[in-house]
């Protein structure tokens, strides 16, 4: 009830927050997208670089956050306080997922349907184009869901260089030992995440051709 | 990456302290003069007594210590006498040191078993900086000077400020300052790197930073006396100064030993010339003893 009160209290402030917390994880997984697909598909046509490519997002993903964060700040591009360099980290986390997704979908395409399509005379560009991408598209579409999820988590520790977002409440309610403010942070943290994870999986289950749907059978 | 050593330290401490232990323990909040001024008394001590001093620095803000020290997980911390007044008894903001020193004495005596140390002999007081440029341009030296200019500024704060009874809203409330935007809230220490980058035009910093002098910035003088008092004392646990009676007189000889420019030089060391706070320490209680026998000396 206390609980409820406080929220009530700060709802401006917990709504205010949690736009640009949403700002920050969508802004920076559409980038990341931008990124990672086209390094995807490199990856699928060069063998050696796309070892590289998918060993490189492998390791960025082991740096954690926070250190990541630390070697930013004194950069001068890339880096510095404030939501920029929040941006930066947010890409940095969202690329492993979606290049690898669109790796593996890509891949994974019926070698018998690549032979078929090559077969008609399809050049590489109508291939990917046409056959590989449009079927690749769902499990690109769930890397997509992992690095939303992952992101909406990773953002709460912008506020710590001043982007705002939720991680505001959560710092504030570290130093002052408030429970209360730490979880007037993090619940709204969790239920944008698992809001994602609902919405974009509907939308996965839509962009799955209706041949290739499992779930509740084909219409 | 501070608050997950913290986040470690007070989970060791949890499992570390179920028993009866050894020894005292010495907390400090996070930031470079707090590390310091734990290192001069954990050293002191260590000088002075045969007492084992365990460290365990670096705890987050004031609540986080406060809280450990009631709790008997650290023995002793250095605490400000306007933060143990505003933020820990919520009394309503007093500027007389002495009042606010006696009163907080009393209240930690009979609230939570703590005895109240005597001052260090500096203040260490939440400083409105500005860029030094822009003081001089708009011919700037209190806070009231800005008020007209601070419109279209952006203030740059620690996290803890905004929620402190004596921290923003009030002190844009005495104020009128009316700010477009709100203010960031950060890491305490990157409040200085980002006035440096131009990020934001004026911060609440501390007023021992030594960053205030190698970023060229301009304190403004609370010339309405928002701010209390901030007096740097030892908080030790009544129940530690009974089973080790000597450590109060150690700690007594540092009382009023550490001027505000002393302190700000400490903290320079650590902070822009980064060496280790123990050494610093060290260095200071070395300085202390020779001036004592020189002093000693003299009276012979």
């Amino acid at each position: 009830m206390e609980l409820i009160r406080f929220f009530l209290e700060r709802r401006g402030e917990v709504l205010s927050l949690s736009l640009e917390h949403l700002v920050l994880v969508v802004a920076s997984t559409l980038m990341a997208a931008l990124i990672a697909v086209p390094l995807g598909i490199v990856a699928t046509r060069r063998a050696r670089l796309g070892r590289w490519i998918l060993g490189l997002a492998n390791v960025v993903q082991t740096i954690p956050s926070l250190a990541l964060i630390g070697f930013l700040i004194p950069l001068p591009i890339l880096g510095g306080i404030g939501a920029r360099t929040a941006m930066v980290v947010l890409v940095f986390y969202a690329l492993l997922p979606i290049v690898r997704n669109t790796y593996t979908g890509i891949t994974g395409v019926d070698p018998a349907i690549r032979q078929a399509a090559l077969g008609m005379g399809l050049t590489d560009r109508q291939l990917l184009m046409r056959v590989e991408l449009p079927l690749a598209l769902p499990v690109i579409f769930a890397g997509l869901r992992v690095a939303t999820v992952v992101s909406v988590g990773v953002a709460t520790i912008a506020a710590y260089i001043g982007a705002g977002g939720l991680g505001s409440l959560i710092f504030r309610g570290i130093n002052m030992l408030d429970n209360r403010l730490i979880l007037a942070g993090a619940i709204p943290a969790a239920l944008m995440a698992l809001g994602a994870d609902w919405g974009l999986g509907r939308v996965q289950r839509r962009l799955t051709p209706a041949g290739l749907r499992t779930e509740r059978g084909s219409s | 990456m501070k608050r997950c050593l913290w986040i470690v330290a007070v989970l060791a401490s949890t499992f570390a302290c179920s028993g009866e232990r050894e020894g005292l323990v010495i907390g400090s909040k996070n930031f470079s003069e707090q590390i310091v001024l734990a290192e001069i008394m954990a050293q002191q001590i260590e000088r002075r007594t045969d007492i084992t001093v365990e460290r365990r620095l670096n705890l987050g803000g004031t609540i986080v210590c406060h809280r450990a020290l009631v709790a008997g997980q650290i023995d002793l911390y250095p605490e400000y006498t306007g933060t143990s007044f505003v933020v820990i008894l919520r009394e309503k903001v007093i500027s007389e040191p002495r009042v606010v020193y006696e009163r907080v004495k009393a209240e930690y005596d009979e609230r939570f078993q703590v005895a109240v140390g005597q001052p260090f002999g500096f203040e260490n007081t939440y400083a409105l900086l500005i860029r030094g440029e822009d003081a001089k341009r708009l011919g700037a030296t209190t806070l009231s000077d800005i008020v007209p200019h601070s419109a279209s500024w952006q203030a740059g704060v620690g996290h803890e400020f905004i929620e402190r009874a004596d921290g923003y809203s009030g002190l844009v409330e005495t104020y009128g300052l009316r700010f477009d935007t709100p203010p960031l809230a950060m890491d305490l220490n990157l409040v200085y790197r980002a006035i440096e980058e131009g990020k934001v035009d004026l911060i609440v910093g501390n007023s021992t930073d030594a960053r205030i002098v190698s970023l060229d910035l301009v304190q403004l003088t609370d010339d309405r006396g928002y701010f209390p008092p901030y007096e740097a004392v030892p908080m030790v646990r009544k129940e530690t100064l009974a089973r080790y009676p000597e450590i109060a007189p150690a700690l007594a000889e540092l009382a009023g030993t550490i001027t505000t420019d002393e302190m700000r030089r400490m903290n320079y060391q650590v902070d822009v010339e980064h060496q280790d706070a123990a050494q610093v320490a060290k260095e200071f209680l070395d300085g202390l003893e020779t001036t004592e026998a020189a002093g000693a000396g003299s009276n012979c």
